[in-house]
């Protein structure tokens, strides 16, 4: 028989930590929709905006100076990142930038071993979120709802910057067709600098966001990367209402599956994917 | 390919000194026989991955899938008692690899690229979960499974176990060896110069008739083998099987190693892993420790910046020799028929209409590109086509060819239905297409490009001949030598494509539908691109083709096409707007009301 | 039976031996390792290769990278510490091991480390090499029972000892118990046994209790063996959420607990896990409304959870530094430790420390290195009066080191007389009466030849 109350706030639990797993999807879908560059070194610069927002918490004890340090550092990471390596792959085969993403991600966590240890960090909660709201059908923790609230506005604000700004405008334009766009003397260039930023400060800034919740170590992001793949092959690469579509469906999966049997909530995340593919490659948004 | 300009023996010979020699000299430098074994299985593991990576180019970063589950059946089976025997419960765990491969790759290859790599990883994560958990009863969970036996040979007198370090080593190095061979031998087929072309240009390779998708899925199943078997080897050589075979890290670890050591040469794995498992030693040893990680990861990301082709590649360029497959020497006197005279052999009556298209359509959404055209072209003929820019001529090529599905109408072959079948089954059937932008395999030579359509003629769609040495392949070479000596690039058979003039790349593009033995051969905008001379060239050349072939020729040069065609069928805004001799079509007012706005009596 | 084959028969060894470096290394042992090389002890596993020199070596094989790495490093520093006083005499590592003088055998302790990132593969790996490149003549070192497993039958087939630092799955000395290693820490029986009597008197008998289990066969055993307790007591068991090993997130596992009426929580976690689901534990409310419970603590948890979340939790650990104001031998350890690493030792430092002095008396005892001759030394039952522990002895049957448990209780922040002073000691339970027969989890131990 089925616990109502529980499966309710499963259902509930579900959206909030899909919510945030679509956030850090939407980055990694929005620079590979454009740059066409699947950022294998996503997971690190979600795990770098944890570091960087807890150095900043440790300096200030601010938590909202942490969040955002630990996006803008990312962000700035991300371009520099962008000018120095990643265009220059523009070119080469998909296989070359998978290779150096990756190549780039294990560099990024070991220097942060290196310099931080493999011990756990801890960012606690801001006092003012700290606790637990009564929802009438559950308990919850106020720094979850107000995770799913900053989430939210983190997509609504890339909504907005990518379909109504003219950035957003040349960056859907390059998504489609790059050549036409540089031919039309845009600075295509530029454009995917910017891109790249954004999508890695969106990585950065739910790291930091996310680490009250998960203590922050060298490897945090390894996970996170996987559950963003499944993400975008359910969502469909690419595409923004698909990191969100699919960041909620899996967080979804992984919460109903712990009601029944919690060994079988990551087989079963896979699982999906996999019929996902058989029935529908592109995703359940993906044009491509 | 690396090797493939020395002789085979001498490689094998070559290796399996170094195999024999390097426990007596390596040990000096801190490495023994557990170390040495284990870079070994990770060249086992290598061998596999080189096949579907440097050969194929598909990045799998999920090949701990199968380097578990083989590892993990043939431990359960040799643990359990199930199976008494190590080499019997090696095969085995090698079966199950290779069948594991089968089912995931069937999903995993219906996308290519940054999809495949992503599908590949999320795979692995689930077998890691599955043996952690679910089969845990079998796997031992997160234990993994302990007191798996060595290998032993009990044969009448002989009764030897292998139950030293150097012993095992041995016995992983003869498997090695073997391994290695085979692959080679892979490597060298005509099935192995068919991935190589996947690897370049998959669509093309499509197009001139190979079964791209079961070349693939082979290859797959082939490495998941490889991976089966190194994954055995390590639960006997530790005496443990431990669940990390299923972690990404595993796969991880496979993919930095083989771009480290180079990919497309067989050996890179063997010497990515030396380096990388040599180089952890050391590190912690000087006292780096947890650092090594950190060393070998900007190693490889300065590799893949700077020195693509690994270690062995940076080697092999530095001496010069190419990383492209070398040229198969041609065997001197052409054995085979002429090509041409070859097609005319085949039975046809002069007049018989070959190509059909019945009221065939294409629509996108609410544009119209093709609308009603019925069109057939008789044994024998040589068919222009013309129109303007964007009055849907290669959208109907391409409908013809199968690349393309139309939204209306039906298309016949040689009075065969064949709407909706795919590009490869209508080259195999006798139609084949040569593009109006290049597609060629830009990393092979002439020679080898013509050999990929060579092998899908004498060969189908797909064979299994992992074997046999391309060399052996009947006639390939006199086909071949024949195309050249047509196109005049005989002189230039073993330059790479890059080298071409843009004349030579054009011929050879003919050239690569021609291979396929196409009794029709449409051609698109053949001329581009050409100065007055090469244009006068090609068109004696098409001539020369046009002998017991039926040609379908879109130029927009129509002083060549009206000195060549015997109908030509004027396209305008997606139908059709005129057919007729070159004559008719001169004078025809419509077509030059279409080309012009309008001719109007002067 | 494999043996572990180098060269040939004893009589070419010892003839071997006799000449050249042999010679010299023989010259240089004291009379008793003399005598023991008299004896005529066939080569085993690293015998006599790794003990015919001026020193023997152990490797050390501990997490230094990932989720156990905080407990691997302090493990390591408490070994490092107990071969440093071998090798000077130190009195106090003479109280567990009364005959050392100095060294083991007069032989210095060299030793080496490496870092198994908590991956029973790598681990293996740098076992092998210890044993191969540099003789070693034991290995020592674990924060997961899953490498632990792995190593004890590595050292059984290469016949070298192999000592477990901290291990909790019941099956270490269970069904995957081996002649050749010897586990000195509590583990999952010893600890439910130790704790389930505290807890039902400080919190009562009718209970309800849910369990967070690491999906793995140390969760596994904690589990069977709190719920045999605590049940037997009158507690109700009313879910057991299986969570998998680094799930970062609990929230789905959590709420289930919230919604399953249990006024306890027994967490089961360990190192990261403990942590994440702790916090997390915290912020769904979950340690308002129940009674947090950790039936195996895990090193350095109070201070990556901050104590005030560890406040009134009751818990139990193998060692606790102010037990150093109870027992003399204790503060030694602990002063000694303190002042050379500049922290107080957690469990895992003291389990290590612990194990070397435990082999050092074990092969005083023997006299020699010869595997078999120490293991019988190890199993003749004798007891050690006089450890960091009061009176501790092995059981032949198991490997086990029948020893106390430590049940400690979190303390308020406010109470905290200094940075590490995380805990109170409730009680140190003896170890007798807190341990299974010791064929209940299917031990057969293996032969030592």
């Amino acid at each position: 028989m089925l616990n109502w109350g529980n499966f309710s706030s499963q259902l509930f639990n579900g959206l909030v930590s899909g919510a945030l797993l679509a956030l850090i999807s939407a980055g990694l879908t929005i620079i590979y929709g454009t740059l066409g560059v699947l950022n294998l070194a996503h997971g690190a610069l979600f795990m770098l905006g944890g570091y960087a927002g807890f150095v900043a918490y440790q300096s200030t004890g601010s938590f909202v100076v942490a969040v955002v340090v630990g996006a803008v550092f990312v962000g700035l990471v991300g371009v520099i990142l962008e000018r120095v390596l990643i265009r220059f792959f523009y070119e080469r085969p998909e296989e070359d930038q998978i290779l150096v993403t990756f190549g780039l991600g294990i560099v990024l966590v070991e220097v942060v071993r290196a310099v931080f240890g493999s011990l756990t960090q801890n960012v606690p909660a801001p006092a003012w979120a700290a606790g637990v709201t009564s929802l009438g059908f559950m308990i919850y923790p106020t720094y979850r709802l107000l995770v799913f609230g900053i989430v939210a506005v983190a997509l609504a604000a890339l909504y907005l910057l990518l379909y109504r700004t003219r950035l957003g405008m040349v960056v859907r334009a390059g998504i489609e067709d790059p050549t036409m766009v540089d031919a039309l003397g845009i600075n295509i260039q530029r454009t995917f600098m910017i891109v790249f930023g954004i999508g890695a400060m969106a990585a950065g800034f739910a790291g930091i966001v996310n680490a009250p919740i998960i203590s922050i170590t060298p490897n945090v992001g390894d996970d996170i990367l996987i559950e963003c793949f499944v993400v975008v092959v359910i969502g469909g690469v690419g595409s923004f209402a698909g990191a969100i579509v699919g960041g909620v469906v899996a967080g979804e999966i992984l919460s109903l599956t712990s009601m029944f049997n919690p060994s079988y909530s990551a087989v079963m995340l896979f699982a999906v994917m996999a019929l996902v593919l058989v029935a529908r490659p592109q995703g359940l948004f993906g044009t491509r | 390919m690396v090797g493939r300009s020395l002789p085979g023996w001498l490689v094998a010979a070559i290796l399996a000194a170094v195999l024999v020699v390097a426990p007596f000299v390596l040990p000096t430098i801190g490495a023994n026989a557990d170390m040495l074994s284990r870079i070994l299985i990770w060249g086992i593991f290598g061998l596999g991955f080189d096949l579907i990576f440097g050969y194929t180019g598909l990045l799998s970063f999920g090949q701990s899938a199968f380097y578990g589950s083989g590892g993990f059946l043939a431990a359960y089976l040799l643990v359990s008692g199930k199976i008494g025997d190590v080499f019997l419960g090696l095969a085995v765990g090698t079966v199950g690899g290779a069948l594991v491969g089968l089912v995931i790759g069937a999903l995993a290859l219906r996308r290519t690229g940054i999809y495949l790599a992503m599908i590949t990883v999320a795979f692995g994560e689930m077998f890691f979960f599955l043996e952690n958990s679910p089969l845990s009863a079998w796997t031992g969970g997160e234990n993994g499974l302990p007191n798996v036996p060595k290998p032993a040979i009990h044969l009448g007198p002989i009764d030897f176990a292998f139950n030293t370090d150097w012993r095992m080593y041995g016995f992983i190095a003869a498997i090695y060896f073997l391994g290695f061979i085979l692959a080679r031998r892979i490597v060298n087929s005509p099935f192995g110069h068919i991935l190589t072309a996947i690897r370049d240009n998959a669509p093309r390779a499509r197009a001139v008739g190979h079964a791209v998708q079961r070349y693939k899925l082979a290859v797959f199943v082939i490495a998941a083998a490889y991976a089966g078997l190194a994954g055995g080897l390590e639960g006997v050589l530790q005496g443990y099987m431990a669940p990390d075979a299923f972690t990404f890290d595993t796969s991880g670890q496979l993919v930095m190693q083989t771009i480290i050591g180079g990919p497309a040469t067989l050996f890179g794995p063997l010497i990515g892993a030396a380096v990388w498992l040599y180089l952890r030693s050391i590190l912690q040893v000087v006292g780096f420790g947890p650092a090594w990680k950190l060393v070998l990861g900007l190693v490889f990301v300065v590799l893949i910046v700077f020195l693509r082709h690994g270690i062995v590649g940076g080697i092999l360029q530095f001496a010069g020799r190419r990383t492209t497959p070398e040229a198969i020497p041609t065997s001197s006197g052409a054995q085979g028929l002429h090509l041409v005279e070859r097609v005319a052999e085949r039975p046809a009556t002069r007049g018989d209409v070959v190509l059909e298209a019945r009221g065939v359509g294409k629509r996108y959404g609410g544009i119209i590109a093709n609308s009603d055209i019925s069109f057939a072209v008789a044994e024998g003929e040589i068919r222009g086509i013309i129109g303007p820019n964007g009055a849907g001529k290669s959208t109907f090529f391409k409908m013809l060819t199968g690349e393309i599905l139309p939204t209306a109408g039906r298309i016949f072959l040689f009075g065969k239905d064949i709407t909706g079948n795919d590009v490869t089954a209508i080259s195999q059937q006798g139609l084949s297409k040569s593009y109006q932008i290049n597609q060629l395999f830009q990393k092979l030579t002439v020679r080898q490009n013509l050999n990929i359509s060579a092998l899908s003629r004498t060969r189908g769609k797909f064979r299994l001949d992992l074997i046999r040495h391309v060399d052996e392949v009947p006639e390939l070479n006199a086909d071949v030598a024949e195309t050249l000596r047509l196109l005049s690039l005989t002189e230039r058979a073993d330059a790479p494509v890059s080298e071409l003039a843009y004349g030579e790349k054009r011929r050879l593009e003919i050239g690569l539908a021609l291979g396929t033995g196409p009794r029709i051969l449409l051609l698109d905008e053949p001329l581009a691109g050409m100065s007055p001379q090469e244009r006068a060239d090609t068109v004696k050349l098409l001539k020369q083709i046009a002998r017991g072939r039926t040609l379908v020729i879109v130029e927009h040069d129509m002083d060549a096409l009206f000195g060549m065609a015997d109908r030509i069928t004027v396209f305008n805004e997606g139908h059709i707007l005129a057919e007729g001799t070159p004559a008719e079509i001169q004078a025809n007012p419509g077509v030059q009301e279409a080309y012009l706005g309008g001719v109007h009596a002067a | 039976m494999t043996q572990y084959m180098k060269q040939g028969g004893g009589l070419t060894r010892r003839s071997a031996l006799l000449s050249g470096a042999g010679m010299l290394g023989a010259s240089m042992l004291p009379p008793l390792s003399r005598m023991a090389f008299a004896a005529d002890y066939p080569p085993l596993g690293n015998f006599p290769d790794g003990a015919s020199g001026s020193s023997v070596f152990v490797g050390i094989d501990v997490p230094l990278t990932g989720t156990y790495a905080d407990a691997g490093a302090d493990e390591q520093k408490g070994i490092e510490l107990a071969i440093e006083h071998l090798n000077s005499g130190d009195p106090l590592i003479k109280n567990i091991s009364p005959k050392t003088s100095k060294g083991v055998l007069g032989k210095q302790v060299t030793s080496g480390v490496a870092d198994e990132q908590a991956k029973a593969a790598i681990a293996v790996q740098n076992a092998t090499q210890f044993i191969t490149d540099n003789k070693a003549m034991v290995v020592i070192g674990s924060v997961s029972s899953a490498t632990a497993v792995a190593l004890n039958h590595l050292a059984q087939d290469k016949k070298v000892l192999y000592l477990p630092g901290i291990s909790g799955s019941n099956d270490t000395t269970g069904k995957d118990c081996t002649r050749y290693s010897f586990r000195a820490c509590h583990y999952a029986y010893s600890a439910s046994a130790a704790i389930a009597p505290v807890l039902l008197s400080a919190l009562g008998k009718d209970r309800k209790a849910a369990y967070l289990t690491p999906d793995y066969t140390y969760g596994h055993t904690v589990y069977d063996s709190m719920t045999k307790f605590t049940e037997a007591g009158g507690w109700k068991t009313v879910t057991n959420q299986l969570a998998p090993l680094g799930a970062p997130d609990y929230s789905a596992f959590l709420l289930n607990i919230a919604n399953s009426g249990a006024d306890v929580l027994v967490n089961i976690g360990f190192g990261n896990d403990a942590v994440n689901s702790i916090k997390q534990a915290k912020q769904f409310g979950l340690l308002d409304k129940m009674t947090l419970v950790m039936p195996y603590l895990s090193p350095f948890l109070a201070k990556q959870v901050t104590p005030e979340l560890m406040q009134g939790v009751y818990g139990t650990t193998e060692f606790w530094w102010t037990y150093g104001d109870k027992d003399p031998i204790a503060k030694q350890f602990v002063d000694a430790f303190q002042k050379k690493n500049g922290y107080n030792p957690e469990w895992g430092a003291h389990a290590g420390y612990l194990q070397i002095a435990l082999w050092a008396n074990a092969v005083e005892t023997a006299g020699t290195f010869y595997p078999p001759e120490v293991i019988k030394a190890y199993e003749n039952g004798e007891h050690i009066k006089n450890s960091t522990l009061g009176d501790i002895w092995w059981r032949a049957a198991d490997h086990q080191l029948v020893r106390p448990v430590f049940v400690v209780k979190g303390k308020k922040q406010a109470d905290m007389k200094g940075p590490d002073d995380y805990y109170d000691i409730v009680d140190v339970i003896p170890g007798e009466g807190l341990m299974q027969a010791p064929d209940a989890f299917g031990c057969k131990l293996g032969d030592p030849t």
